[in-house]
């Protein structure tokens, strides 16, 4: 008899390989074989060439490896956030638990539902390791001069640990989602959590990219040997020592214990005992973790109360139709978990970019920090990151026949879009606050500057979030937020924001450096001191008129009707 | 001016590429009628429905709603007619009285006189004590009557209703099918109806249509449809005139 799981990981796998279906197993065994090829041949080649090009690969091997152990450990941190936080955090915006449905009622356990999928998906793992790590791997491998027994145990050193993070990452998704999955609620805190996830993950990115020098220096302290991604991390420094053709003396590997402080084989035991705990627990937990078996499934009731005095607010001030209208859509963005992990999501989007920003200032030698023009630009990037992100189309609408019956009534797409736009007005006043107050203590600013700030800020995400609306009116989703259309909005308004604000900036010193005058202008016109304010009006003026276009753009496409 | 007329349509088609979704459509259909628009699946249901409710545009053809036409006045037609989807499309996250009021809304109604007919209609369809819950927690039949309150709200002269049965319990469907006759008769609202379920049509329609890849076959009221075909009853007239007899050795071919 077939083993369950084994069907499973065939589809599993065809559905993974899908777009090499006319030829599977000759179309893989040829990527396989271009992947090693690529990883042991061509990128040694092709990346030691680049690198000597910049640098002399003397030069580059003393830096390479100084950096060796600190390196591994932010990758493999790096790794280990793209593994189990990313694809956790998309599986939770798309909890759908019908599969599982269909497996389960053909008597499929859910122990070979997890090791079905693990086991199909491992084969595209493969490739995706062979392909995307060499050019991170490669210098080292060069620096080190390591030998290719070496690059192979390196490379099956990471692939293990890719392959015990995802099946980590797939025992908790599968756990959570079942949790969740049984309500509408439960799926609702799962889209919420989904976005908080991507914060843990986002901010030690934006750290790595800003911060690496500081962060090898953090992840060097012991404390980091408690985490699991050190333990590969170092077996694969140890890998690259041991092997290397250099030819280290006792002295210098000494000094690599020291810094790395677990030897080889105590380091590969750590490793290999998580792998073997993750994949055991993993087992033995499968049929207990999962309950959809054991009865039936709770179902929770949401009812609604009294409403709040911001919403008697808005009724008292608009008492007519177009009041009820944007109350309705207040409740409704309210109501959404998610909605309240985005405006989470973008605040701390908005706080961070500040400090890296100062960061960079300090590390360039600019130790007063900021001046106006930088708290200008940094503040604009942030709120229109506010802006765009947490109101671009965020439950547009839940399905093509909700745009119908809206459609149904006389200008109705008009007046719901007017009625969202002035609802995020409402949402989104403190939050220009947050952000402009970190900015000013960034900055030791004073009241007016704050007030500027604010001032300034509100006007950018009312800017964006006209933006942002019109994108999604004229290219509506009605999905959750994973759908790639909406991606595709949140994209289009943050850059597009973004650019819309920095336009008058470029055009002034592109304009200046091919000769017209327009920096100068401003300057005669306003003075030294007037010029980031002047830059400031012009951005939101700039960032308005195209938001108000795209708005007005997006509704007339919306409210046509279909062709 | 309509003169009793409430839709007329002349050689209305629509094309999606090569499909023809419907095809040269001429159609009348009198003030206070229960039409019924019966077809297989694909038939062309839906599209005639978007199109006369004036949320797609026809590919050729011209028609008149409520006495207004259908291309200059898509607006009016909207303010006098009312539209049940195919499929619910809720949002999820409001109650039945909030949604309600937010359709209203749309439909530039508030105040008192909303409130107290949504409470009259939810009263009516069983759902006071459920009202103020979130519509996430609804059943399928359950969203299905609040889209029904919501379609009768602002009172229209049509009422366009695309499968309104489909997922109702029996004594739900009693209540839709007492409200379309009543409706019908003390206002003279014209229902347009799209059903798969013919019993329910010969139960409820005063005239049929019946669709076929886009294409009206017959029409006529009940009565003129079931002696036309020599039949018993509406099901058989349908399945006479749209095909789809029942080989039954063929059934169990698949084992």
């Amino acid at each position: 008899m077939t083993r369950k799981w084994s069907r499973i990981a065939k589809a599993e796998y065809q559905v993974s390989t899908v777009s090499f279906r006319e030829n599977r197993t000759r179309n893989i065994t040829i990527l396989y074989a271009l992947g090693l090829i690529w990883a042991l041949f061509l990128a040694p080649y092709i990346i030691g060439i680049m690198a000597d090009f910049i640098i002399p690969i003397e030069i580059l091997q003393i830096i390479l490896i100084n950096m060796l152990p600190g390196f591994m450990r932010a990758a493999m941190f790096f790794i280990w956030i793209l593994i189990l936080i990313i694809p956790l955090s998309r599986s939770l915006q798309e909890i759908k638990i019908g599969q599982w449905e269909i497996f389960l009622s053909n008597n499929v356990s859910t122990r070979d539902i997890l090791i079905g999928t693990f086991i199909g998906r491992i084969p595209l793992y493969g490739l995706l390791v062979l392909f995307i790590t060499p050019p991170f791997l490669v210098l080292f491998f060069l620096a080190f001069e390591v030998a290719l027994l070496g690059q192979i145990l390196t490379y099956l050193t990471l692939f293990l640990m890719i392959l015990t993070t995802i099946w980590l990452a797939n025992l908790i998704t599968a756990a959570i989602q079942a949790k969740l999955g049984e309500s509408s609620r439960g799926k609702d805190i799962a889209n919420g959590v989904a976005i908080l996830l991507a914060i843990v993950s986002i901010v030690p990115i934006y750290g790595i990219m800003f911060f690496s020098q500081h962060f090898s220096v953090i992840l060097g302290l012991n404390v980091f040997l408690l985490f699991p991604f050190t333990w590969p991390a170092d077996v694969i420094s140890w890998i690259t020592i041991h092997s290397s053709q250099i030819g280290f003396s006792v002295e210098q590997i000494l000094a690599f214990q020291q810094i790395l402080n677990f030897d080889l084989l105590f380091s590969t035991a750590l490793m290999s005992i998580f792998t073997i705990a993750v994949v055991g627990i993993g087992l033995a937990s499968a049929d207990r973790i999962f309950t959809y078996n054991i009865g039936a499934r709770t179902e929770q009731v949401t009812t609604i109360t009294r409403e709040h005095f911001v919403i008697r607010g808005i009724r008292k001030l608009a008492p007519g139709s177009f009041g009820s209208l944007v109350v309705t859509c207040f409740k409704d963005f309210f109501r959404r978990a998610s909605n309240i992990s985005k405006i989470a999501y973008g605040i701390i989007l908005a706080v961070v970019l500040p400090f890296i920003m100062s960061q960079i200032m300090i590390n360039i030698g600019d130790v007063g920090g900021f001046d106006m023009m930088a708290l200008i630009m940094v503040g604009g990037i942030g709120m229109a990151m506010i802006g765009g992100y947490t109101f671009s189309g965020t439950a547009f609408m839940e399905s093509k026949d909700q745009l119908w019956i809206i459609q149904s009534t006389p200008s109705g797409t008009a007046r719901y879009v007017k009625a969202r736009l002035v609802s995020a007005f409402i949402i989104a006043i403190p939050l220009g606050f947050i952000p402009a107050l970190v900015m000013t203590l960034l900055s030791g600013g004073t009241l007016d500057r704050f007030l500027f700030l604010v001032a300034y800020g509100y006007v950018i995400i009312a800017g964006a979030i006209m933006f942002g609306t019109g994108v999604t009116a004229w290219n509506p989703y009605y999905e959750d937020t994973k759908s790639p259309e909406h991606q595709m909005n949140v994209i289009i308004t943050t850059m597009g924001a973004q650019f819309t604000l920095f336009a008058p900036i470029l055009i002034t010193m592109f304009g200046d450096m091919a000769g017209l005058p327009f920096w100068n202008m401003i300057h005669d016109a306003v003075g030294a001191t007037g010029m980031p304010y002047a830059f400031a009006l012009i951005s939101m003026i700039s960032l308005l008129i195209v938001g108000s276009l795209a708005l007005v753009i997006g509704v007339k496409r919306l409210s046509r009707p279909e062709i | 001016m309509n003169n009793g007329v409430t839709i007329q349509t002349q050689k209305l088609s629509k094309t999606f590429g090569h499909v023809h979704a419907v095809r040269n459509l001429t159609l009348e259909v009198h003030q206070g009628t229960r039409f019924g628009f019966l077809g297989p699946n694909g038939a062309g249901k839906t599209t005639t429905v978007r199109i006369l409710s004036g949320l797609m545009q026809q590919s050729s053809g011209t028609a008149r709603v409520c006495g207004l036409p259908l291309d200059s006045k898509r607006n009016k037609i909207k303010a006098v007619t009312g539209l049940l989807p195919e499929t619910p499309g809720l949002y999820s996250k409001l109650s039945a009285v909030e949604f309600l009021e937010f359709i209203g809304a749309l439909n530039d109604r508030n105040g008192d006189s909303l409130h107290n007919r949504i409470d009259r209609l939810l009263a009516l369809l069983g759902l006071e004590s459920r009202q103020d819950d979130l519509l996430e927690s609804y059943s399928s039949g359950m969203k299905q009557k609040v889209l029904i309150a919501s379609t009768l709200l602002h009172e229209p002269e049509l009422v366009f209703l695309d499968e309104p049965t489909a997922r109702l319990d029996p004594s739900a469907s009693v209540i839709v099918k007492e409200l379309i006759e009543i409706l019908a008769q003390a206002t003279g609202t014209t229902f347009f109806i799209c059903t798969h379920q013919t019993s329910f049509a010969e139960d409820v329609c005063d005239q049929i249509g019946i669709i076929n890849e886009g294409q009206l076959v017959a029409s006529g009221s009940v009565q003129d449809l079931i002696s036309a075909t020599k039949v018993k009853n509406l099901e058989e007239a349908y399945l006479q005139i749209v095909g789809g007899k029942v080989d039954r050795e063929a059934l169990l071919t698949w084992r």
